[in-house]
């Protein structure tokens, strides 16, 4: 079946350069073909755009056909086009989750890791390219999501423009939003390292949260403080409008976060699970 | 060059390698020997940074290996088969681990060609046969042209014509002044490969000398005489350490005389022998010798089993 060169080893050292070595540069386009060249990957990317576009447009479609909108709302357009991302999150996760499960449990680990024998380097260079590339493609589903809904609103006169005030912002929120959804997971799969174990934990946090809150909330009245920090919900916040409280007056407790807030909420969360990931990377044996 | 010192395994309370002193050389090809659960991998896993000692320290040219800038160039690993991930391609494997290290496409298609992949490089890895993908973790491994080689069961699942590649390769590789250090169950290909041996069982070094030193000391001389008289031969070369042990048509096997000391004799004393050879005996003898005591898995053979 296969044809053997005869092992000359005469021309190995032409082709490497000897100054090959290990950067964080090289590195990262490293994880970047790892990234790319798998077909879960594209058919995440797929899914997200896809389904973001579709449930933005489904949303559209049935709203103008109730009324329910009458006069031009950043807000309103903002909810069309952000409704997506309670689905695309969850296909965010658990690509993030995958993206380093899969290597442990394949064990191609033990090839990254004996290229990279620091190790940190590689989670590093992992979550950038994950986030890069989910906040990327976030960026264009939500994007294209407007575009998409734009000519139903227009036929109705309720269309907002790209440019229309908080709205770039908000969006750009939504988007990294997304990446760093994808860097959470990244870090609860390196802790965990199994995919099905990454993939349960995630979806505890950014969905079982939202059931358990409201229903313990019932006994322990001062959980429902707690819902805005939660994950999925400072995601929420990231993604929408400031609040028009007055300068100075307090939010009611429960309600949700500034969007600046909700992104720091959400950047505490990812924090928190790659830096375990970063110690248990450092410490236990591949 | 490999360097070890003390170096030590310790899971729970078991101790998987204990304490082992080993220098690697460059320019031959060592093999490395032991019985299952010896601590072989363990000391492989060890030597590149995957797993950390519980004492002791290892060093590749004289710095431990997470020190290297260029880790690829310094070692290449082949520890077992089964370090890819199934769903990426023979070629995007290979382009993604030399990546690390800023290696070109043109250098993963040179290991490619060298491994005989070229058929099978755009196919994702998890269709792969156990052959196919030792060729792939061959080519991951010289992907860095390194200085020392580190292969763990190379020729596992290899066709024969794939045994003999390795066999040219490896002792190419030391041609070169390259370190190698091979691990094999099989021992006919680890005689013929290897110049210089390290058996570890129960994880000590039970010997470290030239495969040849090695079959000689463990398995003695032993030699097959004919002759005419095998009594009166006896008589002659008989003595403190001298064991004949008779055959059918007139031979014998003698141990602690060599052939010299039996031919001389049997001159100055007139008897003629129809054959006198020195029998070397096996290196699969002298390592079960050798290991005897540090098995850990014992396969139990049918008629050892009491009966029903």
């Amino acid at each position: 079946m296969t044809a053997l060169a005869t092992p000359t080893m005469t021309p190995t050292t032409r082709a490497v350069p000897t100054d090959a070595r290990l950067t964080f540069s090289h590195l990262l386009r490293s994880e970047w073909i790892k990234l790319t060249s798998l077909r879960s990957t594209v058919w995440s990317v797929v899914l997200i755009v896809a389904s973001g576009i579709g449930i933005s447009l489904l949303y559209a479609v049935s709203t103008s056909s109730l009324d329910m909108q009458t006069s031009p709302s950043v807000g309103f357009t903002l909810t069309t086009v952000t409704i997506g991302l309670t689905f695309g999150q969850i296909i965010a996760a658990v690509l993030g989750v995958l993206a380093i499960s899969g290597e442990y449990s394949t064990g191609m680990i033990r090839s990254t890791l004996t290229a990279v024998p620091s190790r940190l380097p590689v989670l590093a260079a992992k979550t950038l390219v994950t986030f890069g590339l989910v906040a990327a493609v976030g960026l264009v589903t939500l994007v294209a999501s407007w575009a998409a809904t734009y000519p139903v609103y227009a036929a109705q006169g309720i269309a907002t423009g790209l440019t229309a005030p908080g709205f770039l912002l908000a969006i750009l929120g939504g988007a990294a939003y997304l990446g760093l959804t994808a860097a959470f997971g990244l870090g609860v799969g390196a802790i965990l390292r199994s995919s099905a174990g990454g993939v349960a934990v995630v979806l505890g946090v950014i969905l079982g949260l939202q059931i358990f809150l409201p229903l313990a909330s019932l006994a322990v009245e001062w959980l429902w403080d707690l819902r805005p920090f939660t994950f999925d919900q400072a995601g929420a916040a990231m993604a929408s409008l400031p609040s028009d409280l007055p300068a100075g007056a307090e939010p009611e407790p429960g309600a949700p976060l500034e969007p600046w807030l909700g992104g720091l909420v959400v950047l505490a969360w990812t924090s928190v699970s790659l830096a375990f990931a970063s110690i248990l990377l450092r410490r236990r044996d591949a | 060059m490999i360097n070890a010192r003390g170096l030590t395994k310790r899971y729970g309370s078991r101790t998987a390698v204990d304490g082992i002193d080993f220098t690697v050389e460059p320019g031959k090809v060592t093999g490395f020997l032991g019985p299952n659960g010896a601590g072989k991998s363990t000391t492989m896993r060890m030597i590149v940074g995957l797993d950390r000692p519980t004492s002791g320290a290892v060093t590749i040219n004289g710095r431990p290996y997470r020190e290297h800038s260029a880790p690829l160039r310094e070692v290449g690993v082949l520890l077992d088969a089964k370090a890819v991930h199934t769903g990426r391609s023979a070629y995007k494997h290979l382009l993604a681990m030399g990546a690390t290290h800023g290696i070109r496409k043109e250098r993963v298609r040179e290991v490619i060609g060298l491994t005989g992949l070229e058929s099978v490089a755009g196919k994702r890895v998890g269709g792969f046969s156990l052959g196919m993908g030792q060729r792939l973790g061959i080519a991951a491994a010289l992907l860095g042209d390194p200085a020392t080689l580190i292969l763990d069961e190379p020729v596992n699942g290899l066709d024969p014509e794939g045994v003999r590649w390795v066999r040219t390769l490896v002792r190419g590789l030391a041609a070169e002044g390259r370190t190698v250090l091979l691990s094999s169950h099989l021992m006919s290909e680890m005689a013929q490969t290897a110049d210089q041996l390290i058996v570890i069982g129960r994880g000590r070094i039970i010997e470290d000398a030239p495969v040849e030193d090695i079959i000689s000391r463990t398995n003695g001389t032993t030699v097959r005489v004919r002759t005419r008289d095998l009594d009166a031969l006896t008589a002659l070369i008989g003595g403190d350490g001298v064991t004949v042990s008779r055959q059918p048509a007139g031979a014998a096997q003698i141990t602690g005389a060599t052939p010299e000391q039996i031919g001389d004799a049997a001159a100055a004393a007139g008897l003629p022998l129809y054959e006198l050879t020195a029998l070397t005996g096996s290196l699969e003898d002298a390592y079960m010798t050798l290991t005897a005591d540090a098995v850990e898995y014992r396969s139990t053979s049918p008629e050892e089993e009491p009966a029903r």
